[in-house]
């Protein structure tokens, strides 16, 4: 039979006599329902948790004082209007972003978003290094292992994600550049790393806009499959 | 449980593909933490307001029962909320990255009070010339206590009536007919609540475990 539903198995972890035959003869030999079978009796196991105790309200109120007392971390951004970002709702680096662009309109230039249409590709980098908007530091996924940078770079009408990554590892495959929604749940190809571990990836603006902005480093399989292989050999978020 | 939910077609690192089409119910629940982890990202302060309220209950019982000290346990928990702010950039949001994040703060935090105790241990063990007195704790049993409090934190945050069927089921051990009774609903309908709830307890405390890796 296929593999039993989660279902039923939790049904066996709360009561290994509970539910058909087939299932609970399934469950015996398969090592996959097996595992969640486990898991689940795992889960009851643990539950019986006394209540858990709130920190006493002090500690918000410091919380949040030295949170407004200042932020170390707060990366180096343009000068712009931070609270009018806030208010918004706008990322601070992306406000800087729509300025810039704002610019760009002003001074005649505004032929932004002619390279929208049509596939993203790798384009030779320009002699003009561009303005870096955003940028964002590469780790490895299981550790914090530093796997190099990327940015988002500002040049005349067109908008680049730079990557200039290091240690991606020697598994079989192509190393494919994407970009992941802060969602956490859409994500789009830009290209792939043509020549060793650095490429340059024209995108629309838009993507960005919309939130796609973590950096993703994949290992593709030469299998005609066209969708993210799952491995992630390097990741960072564009701020 | 999926953690880094995007199309993919290997599920090989990121979980069992059993489990994945299991945690489509409640989806909408996942996407408010999503949501609420990409504003902390952004910058949102009144996300880190959320997030406090939401589990400073579960860091401040963690450090609570790591430290057996209430003091420590407050400032670790008022460590664990500044750290998380001024790292938010590290965040990728995903539904489960928020308390296995925290979680993973506040095992660092805790981990340095302890050493900070060790320190003066050690000290006052090298006046009077005993060997060092560290509290062998074990990481193990830490983990251990943090899954249960997330196993806790997720049957208090279910909607109810499976709360409250969960909690006569799994605290006070009631047999299912007697919950039925208990509740007012059929036998049927009180399964399929512990069935689910199990279920969802797992997706939840399997993304904790995955983010912590």
């Amino acid at each position: 039979m296929s593999h039993a539903d989660p279902d039923q198995l939790a049904g066996l972890a709360l009561d290994p006599t509970d539910g058909p035959e087939d299932v609970r003869d399934h469950a015996a030999t398969c090592p996959e329902c097996a595992a969640l079978l486990a898991a689940f009796t795992g889960v009851r196991r643990r539950a019986g948790a006394d209540a858990l105790v709130a920190p006493p309200a002090r500690v918000r109120a410091q919380v949040l004082a030295e949170v407004r007392a200042g932020d170390p971390a707060e990366p180096a951004a343009p000068p712009v209007p931070d609270e009018l970002a806030r208010r918004r709702g706008v990322p601070l680096w992306l406000a800087a972003v729509a300025a810039a662009l704002a610019l760009l309109a002003g001074v005649g230039l505004g032929r932004w978003g002619t390279g929208g249409e049509g596939a993203p590709e790798a384009v030779v980098p320009p002699a003009d290094t561009g303005t870096v908007v955003a940028a964002a530091t590469l780790t490895a996924l299981d550790s914090d292992a530093d796997r190099g940078e990327a940015s988002a770079v500002q040049s005349e009408d067109t908008f680049t994600i730079r990557v200039s990554a290091t240690e991606l590892g020697d598994a079989p495959g192509v190393r494919e550049v994407w970009l992941i929604h802060v969602d956490g749940v859409r994500m789009v190809s830009i290209g792939l790393l043509a020549a060793g571990d650095d490429g340059e990836f024209a995108v629309p603006m838009e993507l960005i806009d919309e939130g796609y902005r973590i950096v993703d480093i994949s290992v593709e399989p030469d299998d005609g499959d066209p969708t993210h292989s799952g491995v992630s050999v390097a990741r960072g978020e564009l701020a | 449980m999926t953690i880094i939910p995007f199309p993919a077609r290997s599920t090989r690192r990121y979980g069992d593909p059993v489990v994945t089409q299991a945690m489509s119910f409640e989806d909408e629940q996942d996407d408010a933490v999503r949501a609420l982890a990409a504003r902390l990202v952004a910058g949102d302060e009144t996300a880190l307001e959320e997030i406090y309220d939401r589990w400073s209950a579960l860091v401040h019982t963690y450090a609570l029962r790591a430290l057996r000290d209430p003091h420590d346990a407050e400032d670790v928990t008022q460590q664990v909320f500044v750290a998380a702010w001024r790292s938010r950039h590290t965040l990728t949001p995903s539904p489960a990255a928020l308390p296995a994040w925290l979680l993973g703060i506040a095992r660092h935090k805790v981990a340095d009070a302890r050493a900070a105790r060790a320190r003066d241990a050690d000290r006052v063990a090298a006046v009077v010339s005993l060997p060092g007195a560290h509290d062998g704790s074990d990481q193990s049993v830490d983990d251990d206590v943090a899954e249960r409090l997330v196993v806790r934190q997720a049957v208090d945050e279910l909607p109810d009536p499976r709360r409250t069927i969960m909690f006569l089921a799994f605290w006070e051990e009631r047999s299912h007919a007697e919950i039925a009774e208990t509740v007012g609903l059929p036998l049927g309908t009180v399964k399929s609540h512990v069935r689910r709830g199990l279920i969802k307890l797992h997706q939840q405390l399997e993304g904790v475990r995955h983010e912590s890796r």
